[in-house]
């Protein structure tokens, strides 16, 4: 067990189900062929529950697919309250009722229910989640403020939503009122994979992208968030290129594999029960739920440690980053978007490079 | 809190012990955590209404070495600080 790690995990991401009523172009958990698109019984859900809960876990973020989706979603609920946990749902907002928001509110543990919208009219969401489903997150979003259940908002930049960033931000910060929201963009997933080309951002619409959010959150003093995608980026790449310039010495955190620190605290559930590291590295099987100790798995798993130790990888291993005057500052990013882009877990993503994104065409000046 | 007083710990909240023997105490029902040291951990396992805080203090005096003089007010203040935070609850002495 390495230094800094917990006893247990703290949270836990659970794919409740692969039923969803949306099938969104970029949509990371569709199509993937390491994955068993299959439910588990309420009875299995709940039995781990109790596990997490003798665990000490703190936090489940609850998703799909839809989770709105399960019949049994009060049910599953309740048992994540009755083992003292608080939560958090995914959802797309369409399933959304006076009813289930009622509900929502009324465990008093909910901390969140994050809708995804993409945009601040129908063709600029509907465009990649499918005719109506903006009008479902809106309504859903609404429902949910009336019950006074608290609601983030998720955008994902995308090909056909890069040009309505500035009236989606109004829409969300001032005509809903939500005190912030999150972005990311379109990543190399699931559907996503099958739809590139078409969804993906080019160099151009990134650096539309990042340049129109960074002047935005300046104006919303901040209320825009993002770990991934072109605000996130902009944010670290302006750091890495004014260092570079400087010829200053190398980031604490910089030269080596250490841009995920998920492994650290928390591990997810597929559908199926299958514990994997990440949503993001679904073909990584660690054991099944039920059937493995969770807390052995955490401890002593060997493919975990590895991700673990990940973070020891010079970036001067690799070929990708030979030459690369980024390379004391740079973290190599998503081992997720590292292996559906390479192949590899232990790589650097070709994703978030800052030096591909130059070559590009791109700018960070 | 009196010395006499019987703290009992919040049935909800939820310990979540490390490698370091230090901890976590959680309430769900408010998202607050507090990290506690494994003296404190000694304490929130043995504070479940049966015990008067003077006793409490007892036991870890027979417990722990070189426990120093301000132990006791000390252990009423983290107490009290719980008590302030709904972790635990207190069961007053019976009036004389």
């Amino acid at each position: 067990m390495s230094v800094g790690v917990m006893r247990t995990p703290r949270k836990l991401d659970l794919e409740l189900t692969s039923q969803c009523n949306l099938r969104c172009r970029y949509c990371y958990f569709f199509s993937n062929p390491a994955v068993q698109y299959r439910d588990l019984s309420t009875g299995e859900w709940l039995q781990f529950f109790a596990e997490l809960g003798s665990l000490g876990v703190m936090d489940v973020t609850l998703s799909g697919g839809e989770a709105l989706m399960r019949t049994d979603i009060r049910q599953l609920i309740q048992g994540v309250v009755d083992n003292r946990m608080r939560f958090a749902l995914l959802s797309n907002g369409g399933l959304i009722d006076d009813a289930t928001a009622a509900f929502l509110a009324g465990t008093k543990r909910c901390n969140h229910v994050q809708v995804s919208l993409d945009g601040s009219r129908p063709e600029a969401h509907d465009s990649a989640r499918g005719r109506g489903s903006w009008e479902g997150a809106v309504r859903g979003i609404r429902t949910l403020q009336r019950h006074g259940v608290p609601v983030a908002v998720r955008l994902t930049i995308h090909h056909f939503n890069v040009d309505d960033l500035e009236a989606a931000a109004r829409f969300i910060l001032d005509d809903l009122g939500l005190s912030r929201f999150g972005t990311n963009s379109a990543g190399y997933f699931g559907n996503c994979q099958r739809h590139a080309d078409e969804m993906m951002l080019t160099a151009a619409e990134r650096q539309m992208a990042m340049d129109t959010l960074t002047r935005l959150n300046r104006e919303y003093n901040g209320r825009i968030n993002a770990a991934a995608g072109p605000l996130a980026e902009g944010r670290v790449w302006r750091k890495m290129e004014a260092a570079r310039k400087g010829g200053a010495s190398a980031f604490s955190n910089g030269g080596r594999l250490t841009g995920c620190g998920c492994t650290s605290n928390k591990i997810a559930v597929r559908s199926d029960g299958a514990i994997v590291p990440c949503n993001m590295l679904p073909h990584l099987v660690l054991g099944y739920i039920n059937r493995d100790a969770l807390a052995a798995i955490w401890q002593g798993d060997p493919v975990l440690a590895g991700l673990r130790g990940r973070r020891e990888t010079p970036l001067s291993d690799f070929e990708f980053c030979a030459q690369c005057a980024y390379q004391p500052y740079c973290t190599g990013n998503c081992p997720g978007l590292a292996y559906t882009l390479t192949g590899q877990v232990n790589h650097p993503s070709p994703d978030a490079c800052l030096r591909r994104f130059v070559a590009d065409g791109g700018c960070v000046c | 809190m009196n010395q006499t007083d019987r703290p009992v710990a919040n049935p909800l909240v939820v310990l979540r012990e490390e490698f370091d023997d230090w901890a976590v105490l959680f309430n769900p029902d408010t998202a607050d955590a507090v990290g506690i040291n494994p003296l404190g951990v000694a304490l929130w396992k043995t504070i479940d209404g049966t015990r008067t805080v003077a006793q409490l203090v007892s036991q870890v005096r027979a417990g722990f070495a070189d426990v120093p003089a301000s132990a006791d007010a000390e252990i009423a203040a983290y107490l009290d600080d719980l008590i302030g935070k709904g972790f635990v609850g207190c069961e007053p002495a019976p009036a004389a």
